[in-house]
């Protein structure tokens, strides 16, 4: 398979309630990407579309709506799913479009419009449970992230407090992102005394929901070296679906995550992901999930991800950075551009172009990963300069 | 109702109203078997894969791991302990609950997988990761086929 770079990046901010529609935002990221590398529309081969529950814009076939502000006129056009995996899962299309030979520029785009589906996008999820074994009870999302990270806690002796504190790092750094939502200073105390949703997960706990869009141009070894002296390579990409049966999980442990992340370790080369992984981007709707997320991709022991949090490791100027962009507690959550953001925010990262939120010591390689569909999906990718 | 055929385009009609959409959705042919065995008899069902030598509970036809067609049916405890549990304060709109619920994911011994519930008859701050608790029935002419035909799970 070739070489494929990483050469342009956009985003727009992530907001509550856009005026943009869907498409519009899906637009605005997508321009912006093609402009930070000096290409237009005419130079892209193929478009891969990434975005989440059509019911989150209330658009039934909403790639299909998106297509023409993802720049799919004419073009082989394609949306790649996987729930709340799919923004990093898209970044892993868009590479095998480029990677077979049988494309040498694809863009990328993620969009999510959740202000549309009212009262509130969980709505979206009434018909994704077992219709017999589990909807007529009333399952909400929130039972199951609940869920986890009680079994979570128990297993390792892991506290509340330990785990607001990545609320805490995350929407500190998200200070630092001009297109974050919900930055702010808290405390693990504000946290604690946030309302109680189903416990123990607590307000703060959560990332907001977000109305955004992100972008990513992706290209062959030959685009990349006449167009840019800064590619950024993709090094190894993952994915991998565990059980829909709840019961048959760890849900203290996402063994799924960890398969995704030695498929691309592997494909990488990575053989120490502790030593030679420099920047992590994992996905972090909730913040027990960024502990869970660095466990499963390898970077910790199980149970350790709280100590490293404890010690500063994960902060922007620790040994391993861990979501320097803010995150989704932070910058917000628009499902799939969510899950591209990290993966843009590597891309800055390892170019040197993160302005605030820049990391120091000039990072080489870095790893992004979302999660999501039912709880049970990990997809991965490996940056490198 | 069947209808005669039309053999003349003119004598179709169209229909004017509104189409409010719902979903009608099937057991399955194992999902059937369970909840028949829950209303009637008042037992858990679990199939076994004999190959990888698991018993799947809710049961299914076949086997995600090896795709084997399973039939070997048999009853399985209902005790069991909580997996793990949540107190949850809200509703699917966000609205606040007078009474929160306790929800729990409850396995049973030597059965893969397990089944989502309440808990009842427990105080929140009682309830524990490990704690046995067994199956409450709704009575047998209150049953209709439904995981709700059991009431909750309580502390054994």
């Amino acid at each position: 398979m070739r070489k494929v770079a990483v050469v342009g990046a956009g985003m727009t901010k992530f907001m509550r309630r856009a005026q943009e529609t869907g498409k519009e935002l899906a637009w605005q990221a997508a321009r912006m990407a093609l402009d930070s590398c000096e290409l237009t529309l005419k130079d892209v081969d193929c478009v891969v579309m990434g975005t989440a529950p059509d019911a989150f814009d209330m658009i039934h076939m909403k790639a299909e709506y998106l297509s023409d502000g993802a720049g799919a006129w004419r073009k082989p056009y394609v949306r790649g799913f996987l729930g709340g995996g799919t923004g990093v899962f898209t970044a892993d299309q868009a590479w095998y479009h480029v990677a077979s030979g049988l494309f040498d520029v694809c863009l990328a785009v993620t969009e999510e419009k959740m202000s549309s589906c009212l009262p509130h996008p969980q709505g979206a999820f009434v018909t994704c449970w077992d219709q017999y074994t589990e909807s007529p009870l009333g399952t909400s999302l929130l039972w199951f992230f609940a869920w986890e990270m009680n079994r979570y806690m128990t297993m390792h002796g892991i506290t509340e407090r330990d785990i607001a504190a990545v609320s805490v790092k995350n929407k500190k750094n998200a200070l630092d992102h001009p297109c974050a939502q919900l930055a702010a200073e808290i405390t693990v105390d504000d946290v604690m005394k946030s309302e109680i949703m189903a416990w123990p997960v607590k307000r703060l706990d959560v990332s907001p929901t977000s109305d955004g869009a992100a972008a990513l141009v992706f290209v062959s070894e030959d685009v990349a070296k006449r167009i840019t002296d800064k590619p950024v390579w993709v090094e190894g990409v993952g994915w991998c679906l565990d059980t829909m049966y709840i019961g048959q999980r760890d849900l203290y442990y996402p063994k799924y995550v960890e398969y995704a992340a030695r498929m691309a370790y592997d494909m990488a080369g990575i053989k120490e992901p502790r030593k030679e992984i420099h920047i992590a981007e994992p996905y972090d709707p909730f913040d027990y999930k960024e502990l869970h997320h660095m466990e499963g991709l390898l970077l910790c022991d199980k149970g350790e991800a709280p100590r490293l949090l404890a010690d500063g490791v994960t902060q922007r100027t620790g040994n391993l950075p861990v979501c320097p962009s803010g995150g989704l507690l932070g910058v917000g959550n628009a499902i799939a551009a969510s899950g591209m953001i990290k993966v843009a925010e590597l891309f800055w990262q390892l170019r040197g172009e993160a302005g605030k939120r820049q990391v120091p010591g000039k990072p080489q390689r870095g790893v992004a990963q979302a999660w999501g569909d039912e709880m049970q999906v990990g997809t991965v990718i490996v940056l490198g300069v | 109702m069947p209808v005669d055929k039309v053999t003349q385009v003119a004598q179709t009609k169209p229909l004017h109203g509104e189409i409010p959409v719902y979903a009608q959705y099937t057991f399955g042919i194992a999902g059937e078997k369970f909840f028949r065995e829950l209303k009637d008899n008042g037992r858990l069902m679990g199939v076994k894969c004999p190959e990888c030598n698991l018993i799947y509970v809710p049961p299914r036809i076949y086997c995600e791991r090896c795709f084997s067609e399973l039939t070997e049916w048999l009853e399985i405890p209902n005790r069991g302990v909580v997996h793990t549990f949540t107190v949850s304060h809200i509703d699917l709109d966000g609205n606040r609950l007078k009474e929160p619920v306790i929800v729990a994911l409850v396995k049973f011994d030597g059965v893969y997988g397990g089944l989502v519930h309440r808990l009842g008859r427990v105080e929140a701050d009682k309830v524990s990761i490990g704690m046995p608790v067994e199956m409450v029935l709704k009575s047998k002419t209150k049953r209709v086929g439904s995981i709700l035909d059991i009431d909750y799970f309580k502390p054994v």
